[in-house]
């Protein structure tokens, strides 16, 4: 025992690269593209259902009303209650649930694979003939107007909310709460569920994804024995050109009397999924933010003890999403915090990542994908994104490969490029008594306050 | 019906570290994980909140790990890693490529065994703070972050181990001292009071080695002191406790909490299939009835917890509508508890379904296999309970839950905690 050096590290052994697992692709003659990846592990079968039925091809006028369709899926069918379609998917083990966001609807099931058959033929019935029940429909409906009053007073959701607000224009969809307005809610009805759902509850652009213990020939003749009927493409499209309210610096507070801690939310305007600084990108934010050791971390939790802890993020979408800085801070600390994540920012953007920082951060983007392939859930999940964002089936082949190759000067451009302190838009929810002077002084721009409370 | 088995092998070093050892080659990663038999339940008075600030201590370094490097480390290899503690443990784990099995051992052992000379004031101060953010982020600064401090403080006398909370309070993070993170690691952080298990690709004979090179030459500790306090408690609360909130939360919402058998008993079983006929799915009698068909609950939520110490606690509870009366909702929740007495076999059969979906899909995470095999090691020296779970479930019979809902859900075992909106709002 004495022979252990423990001043050390053990020596690395060689990284054994698994593969991703092989996806079987069939596209129905419906239009209804199928993507089964067969798994041996445990006994056990993830789906997911995705159509392109999106808040985003949604008015303001008429938002959330793709959020509440999804979740009245749930509600019955035109053959069963809502009960009874429950009853009939957790009798045989099965977990259904269906929601929407920004790019479509997606309805995902589990459960044993020798139950697959039966709980294929509910999904179908539930995705087909959706029944929108008046009783359903106005629970949906309140339990939709309940929640976006709980994200009015929770500070994390409502900082959230209001960083969107103010980073994008008003005619850009994510401006907006994705579960929409009191207004906009307040007016959904049974008519409108089921003409949405009729005309954009389609195949086409959209997929079904299977992973799990089963043979991708047998799944493919049970889904054309259900979905073999269904086709057409969503009517519905989202057609807008994404941009930002402003390039002013501001600092935004939302007042919130008695806040014992901030919640800030600093960013701008991002990209989208497809860019091709897509890799180059995911680095520099995983080292300005994306990991435990990242700079905003180590400098905000492990040096200075402002938080529990602090990430960035940059939301791809099939447009280009919010770029954005989250954490919750003490109220004596509120500015300081401020002050070094700007700091943080403008040291990223201006002079980047250095060599030894991309390194780790490539080696933990290389490293955690590939323990992130280990349920048949992750499985879909992964597979689904390729159906959303339209990428090539060899996609998660390369992922990889394409991580590894990223070094510090792709990263710092790509920095230079996607990070913009100077458009930042700085959103805070807190008690604007104890931190609104503070933060002028910081003298970063103008400061708003609004609000008294929820 | 799936008969599902998870494969291990146990064993114990001479200085009492037990180690469970679950191969399974199918994906080329390993879960280290490691549970401390200490919570927030061995904390004395005036101490709260330190079993938790002391999991984050174990992050700031041992004597070869320099501050950050544990993360950097294994962050370096693609891993993930964290710590959790609860009433009755701590557990801390990672999972990484199974190549890097021996960078696991190495930084655990190293923090088992040396975590002392690495301690200094400034890394206890940088984490009280941190630790105080995380107590005002998740719970001071959020609406009904307050209830499970007032939920147990009405189901455990203040003489239990669990009438106070595992985040503890503010005045007891702040008087921690170095001393008092000597004396906590010399008690609770020796082989002695831990399991380790290793799930996932090992080769189990070589994986063993490398366990007793890297923990082996830790010195075990003394016995683990008996609890602070007194851990007795009887099977009812004897009446119904409340305590009535008026603050700025958006719904009203009420929370029941009830006195249940440990953890440890055989009739913890009964608790499970009964908080799962109330609340496992949508077909479950609160979603049913209180969400779908009466549409008196925004949302429900039912949790038995597995608690060792006395008694443990199963709570139900439910948040209104904005114009809901809490009363009304209280009412409603009482009926559909009392009614369980007429519980169908069918539901029984439902339920169970679902939480064997539920158990299979769990374990096909390694990561959680590695912590319940821990977690049945530590509690009962027995990680074969794993595998035997879904019959104890199975083995409930009706009258069992008829009688448990009797006994243990009647208002002479009730506390309600009651969230109302302020009127203004």
């Amino acid at each position: 025992m004495s022979d252990l050096d423990r001043s050390r590290p053990p020596a690395r052994g060689t990284f054994a690269d698994f593969d991703f697992p092989a996806v079987d692709r069939t596209r129905l003659p419906t239009g209804l593209d199928l993507r089964v990846a067969r798994l041996h592990r445990l006994p056990v079968v993830s789906l997911n259902l995705f159509m392109r039925a999106s808040e985003a091809a949604l008015s303001s006028a008429n938002a959330g009303l793709a959020v509440a369709t999804a979740d009245t899926i749930e509600g019955g069918t035109r053959k069963r209650s809502g009960s009874a379609l429950a009853e009939a998917l957790e009798g045989i083990g099965a977990r259904m649930s269906a929601s929407a966001g920004w790019e479509g609807t997606s309805l995902s099931l589990s459960c044993l694979a020798v139950r697959l058959p039966e709980a294929l033929a509910i999904v179908a019935e539930a995705v087909l003939q959706p029944g929108f029940p008046d009783d359903e429909v106005e629970r949906v409906r309140e339990q939709q107007l309940a929640a976006i009053r709980q994200r009015l007073m929770d500070p994390s959701s409502l900082a959230t909310d209001s960083a969107n607000e103010r980073f994008f224009a008003d005619h850009v969809p994510w401006a907006r709460p994705i579960g929409g307005s009191a207004d906009s809610v307040a007016k959904i009805d049974s008519a409108e569920m089921s003409a949405w759902a009729e005309a954009n509850f389609r195949p086409e652009r959209g997929g079904l994804v299977v992973a799990g213990d089963v043979d991708p020939g047998e799944v493919a003749a049970m889904v054309l024995d259900h979905f073999g009927d269904w086709t057409g493409a969503p009517a519905n499209e989202a057609r807008f050109e994404v941009a930002a309210r402003t390039t002013e610096r501001r600092i935004h507070v939302v007042h919130r009397p008695g806040s014992v801690q901030s919640e800030i939310r600093i960013g701008h305007l991002g990209t989208r999924r497809s860019d091709p600084d897509y890799y180059a990108l995911s680095i520099a934010n995983m080292v300005l933010g994306g990991m435990f050791t990242s700079r905003l971390n180590l400098n905000l939790r492990e040096r200075n003890g402002f938080t529990y802890g602090v990430r960035s993020r940059f939301v791809l979408r099939t447009a280009p999403g919010p770029f954005r800085v989250s954490t919750s801070v003490g109220n004596d600390v509120t500015a300081s915090a401020v002050y070094e994540i700007m700091n943080e920012l403008e040291a990223m953007a201006e002079v980047g990542p250095t060599e030894a920082e991309v390194t780790a951060a490539r080696d933990y983007a290389a490293g955690i994908f590939g323990l992130q392939l280990e349920t048949a859930g992750q499985i879909a999940t992964r597979v689904s994104q390729l159906v959303v964002y339209d990428l090539p089936d060899h996609h998660f082949d390369e992922y990889r490969d394409r991580v590894r190759a990223v070094d510090a000067e792709a990263a710092a451009a790509a920095a230079r490029r996607h990070i913009r302190p100077h458009e930042a838009q700085i959103v805070l929810v807190g008690d604007a008594g104890v931190i609104a002077s503070d933060l002028e002084a910081l003298d970063l721009g103008p400061v708003d306050v609004v609000g008294g409370g929820a | 019906m799936t008969r599902l088995s998870i494969d291990f092998e146990r064993h114990r070093l001479d200085n009492g570290l037990k180690v469970v050892l679950a191969p399974d080659p199918t994906v080329p990663i390993v879960a280290a994980n490691l549970w401390y038999g200490v919570g927030s339940r061995n904390e004395q008075e005036g101490k709260t909140g330190f079993a938790h600030l002391f999991e984050h201590m174990m992050f700031q370094g041992s004597a070869n790990v320099p501050k950050n490097r544990h993360f950097e480390l294994i962050e370096g290899v693609g891993g993930t890693l964290n710590a959790t503690t609860w009433f009755d443990r701590t557990n801390y784990f990672e999972t990484v490529p199974s190549v890097d099995l021996e960078l696991a051992l190495w930084l655990e052992s190293d923090r088992m065994g040396w975590m002392l000379p690495a301690m200094t004031q400034e890394k206890l101060d940088n984490q009280r703070e941190v630790v105080k953010n995380e107590k005002r982020q998740r719970y001071d600064n959020q609406p009904y972050g307050d209830w499970d401090e007032r939920v147990q403080r009405l189901v455990y006398p203040e003489s239990h181990p669990y009438h106070h909370t595992v985040i503890g309070s503010m005045e007891d993070i702040d008087g921690a001292t170095l001393d008092d993170v000597r004396s906590f690691f010399e008690t609770f952080y020796v082989p002695n009071n831990a399991v380790l298990t290793l799930a996932g690709d090992i080769d189990p004979r070589r994986a063993l080695d490398a366990v007793k090179r890297y923990f082996g030459e830790i010195e075990p500790g003394a016995d683990i002191p008996a609890l602070p306090g007194d851990p007795d408690v009887g099977a009812r609360i004897g009446t119904t406790v409340r305590d009535h909130v008026v603050s700025d939360v958006p719904l009203p919402r009420v929370i029941m909490a009830f006195r249940v058998p440990p953890f440890s008993s055989d009739d913890f079983a009964v608790a499970r299939v009964t908080g799962a006929l109330l609340g496992t799915g949508r077909a479950a009698r609160f979603y049913r009835r209180l969400v779908r068909e009466r549409r008196i609950a925004k949302s429900v939520v039912t949790y038995v917890y597995p608690l060792l110490t006395g008694q443990s606690m199963m709570l139900v509870w439910a948040t209104g509508y904005p114009d809901t009366a809490p009363a009304a909702l209280e009412a409603a929740m009482s009926e559909e508890i009392a009614a369980l007495r007429s519980a169908e076999e069918r539901e029984v059969h439902r339920a169970i379904a679902l939480t064997e979906t539920d158990l299979v899909r769990t374990l096909e995470r390694l990561s959680e296999r590695a912590d319940l095999l821990s977690m049945y090691d530590l509690y009962f020296d027995e990680p074969d309970r794993l595998n035997q779970e879904l019959d104890r479930l199975r083995a409930v019979e009706l009258d069992q839950i008829r009688e448990f809902v009797e006994e243990r859900l009647g208002e002479d075992n009730r506390a309600i905690v009651t969230y109302e909106p302020e009127a203004d709002r």
